[in-house]
């Protein structure tokens, strides 16, 4: 497709379903412009996000992954997103080692309440993105 | 009578077993002790078939064991697996016990079960890569070669006339033989961690080349020793000054080569040709799971994480089932190198799994294997 439309990266984040997916949704709410590169998956913890979810967000062609969950304290099944920050500090290393930008991964605690935090990280990451160009393991023929 | 930290110096009492043994026959000599004297239900020994083969056994005949006598430079298996639910004594480098640690913490081992007998190890070799050596660089044929040893740097080879031909281990190196890439770079020499640590590092005078040196590790390693010196197997003496100091010397030495070595395989990669350097190497993956077989630190089942993703009918730019491993194994890889000897498409998979566990281990400050204090971090428990 030959247009001189602005490239729109696409970025995946994964939401847990009471904190952060509330955010997503008071942002909405809350009418905070947001661009349209982000794709939400709704996870019940951030600790269900296993390490190959993000993998496989990269390689079926997203430009970068958000992981977020509740504050640390707040997780409504006690520990699930100290769990993630474990994951989160060998996969930031990892994502170093093999090349990736580190802009491409993001870690970020956001309470249901904080849309404007929610829309405003968006937002940021998307700026980056458009900076840095689409991922290099994004799959050929997907945009 | 034997205490945690001694240093001795023993032998076999068995002249045939002292004979045939590496360096006195000490280790065979506690392995048949711990054995016949119900230490131990079974031992885990290497059954030569060749210069070149040797098969990994678990027995409960003394002599099996007995017949295992001698060491295999170039038979690299990590025995760690083989200890598995079992109450078994074993010998192993430091790679295999450090890979029975990894597998205690992932509760697949029972440590106070398990007796190892760990030996100096300054590197092992490749059996193929071996035959190859010998033809182009030794110039003798590989069938007619019946002994081997190293000593003093050089790699000694005995044909069956009788003649031994000696080459610089540095030489072979450059010429890409000698040891494995895994054990040049490696930072392990002597186990430390295991039960007793054995070698023929600081043997000197007149038992040289006929007693093994052993430090007593651990209260496991005391009853080892005990066991096998009540039993009339072995004999010790205590180690002398200069006998412990040569020991700290040659491993000091060996360390500072590896280093060398760590230096020499880990070129920095510029970090914008990192993911195609990967992505390169990766892409002659044929899938064949080997690497997972053949890891001692793997304690998966056949249906793991990893090879739910082997497909060769992505489009993916990067191996999934690799990714996953890469991570896995962050926190726990050892540098054992056996991923690397069994992959038949011949990618690097040690040192890229180094690339990516060295870092990652540095930052928690943590070293795989050594101790069971640190767990697994990816599967950290919280109280």
């Amino acid at each position: 497709m030959a247009d001189n439309r602005e490239w729109e990266p696409k970025i995946v984040a994964f939401c847990c379903n009471w904190c952060s997916y509330g955010g997503a949704d008071t942002a909405g709410m809350g009418r905070f412009q947001q661009p349209s590169s982000l794709r939400v998956i709704r996870v019940m913890c951030s600790g269900r996000i296993d390490p190959l979810h993000v993998f496989n967000a990269f390689l079926e062609g997203a430009d970068a992954v958000l992981v977020t969950g509740c504050h640390i304290g707040d997780c409504h099944y006690v520990n699930g997103n100290y769990k993630t920050q474990v994951r989160h500090q060998f996969l930031e290393e990892m994502v170093k080692e093999m090349g990736l930008e580190p802009e491409r991964l993001h870690l970020n605690w956001i309470s249901a309440s904080e849309g404007e935090k929610f829309a405003n990280f968006v937002r940021d990451v998307t700026e980056q993105i458009k900076k840095i160009g689409p991922s290099p393991l994004k799959p050929e023929g997907v945009n | 009578m034997v205490e945690i930290g001694d240093k001795v110096l023993g032998y076999a009492t068995d002249p045939g077993i002292r004979n045939r043994g590496a360096s006195g026959g000490m280790v065979t000599a506690i392995l048949a002790a711990a054995l016949e004297r119900g230490l131990v239900d079974s031992v885990i020994v290497l059954r030569h078939i060749n210069e070149y083969e040797a098969v990994p056994v678990i027995t409960d005949d003394v002599d099996e064991v007995l017949a295992s006598a001698g060491s295999m430079h170039t038979v690299p298996v990590n025995l760690a697996k083989y200890a598995a639910g079992r109450k078994v004594a074993m010998p192993g480098k430091p790679c295999d016990v450090r890979a029975v640690f990894e597998q205690a913490k992932r509760n697949e081992i029972d440590i106070d079960n398990t007796f190892i007998i760990g030996l100096n190890c300054g590197g092992t070799m490749h059996p193929v890569l071996t035959r190859e050596m010998l033809v182009r660089m030794y110039e003798i044929d590989p069938e007619d070669v019946v002994g081997e040893k190293i000593d003093k740097g050089k790699l000694f080879f005995r044909t069956k006339d009788g003649e031994e031909k000696a080459i610089p281990i540095d030489d072979l190196e450059d010429a890409g033989y000698g040891r494995r890439e895994s054990c040049r770079y490696c930072d392990v020499k002597i186990p430390v961690n295991a039960d007793l640590a054995c070698g023929n590092w600081g043997v000197i005078g007149e038992l040289a080349g006929n007693a093994t040196f052993c430090e007593v590790m651990n209260g496991k390693g005391v009853r080892l020793l005990e066991n096998a010196i009540e039993s009339g197997y072995v004999q010790i003496e205590p180690a002398g000054e200069q006998s412990i100091a040569i020991r700290e010397k040659v491993n000091s030495a060996m360390l500072s080569l590896g280093e060398k070595w760590s230096a020499r395989v880990f070129t920095e990669i510029p970090e914008e040709q990192r993911i195609n350097y990967y992505m390169e190497q990766f892409a002659d993956c044929i899938d064949c799971g080997a690497c997972k077989e053949a890891c001692p630190v793997c304690t998966c089942d056949e249906d793991s994480k990893c090879t739910m993703y082997h497909s060769l009918a992505d489009d993916y730019k990067m191996s999934m089932y690799h990714m996953v491993r890469l991570l896995h194994l962050s926190d726990s890889c050892i540098g054992c190198g056996q991923c690397s000897d069994v992959c038949p498409v011949d990618i690097p998979v040690t040192s890229i799994f180094r690339r990516f566990a060295d870092p990652a281990q540095k930052k928690h400050n943590y070293k795989a294997g050594m101790t069971l204090e640190r767990p697994p971090f990816l599967e950290v428990m919280l109280k």
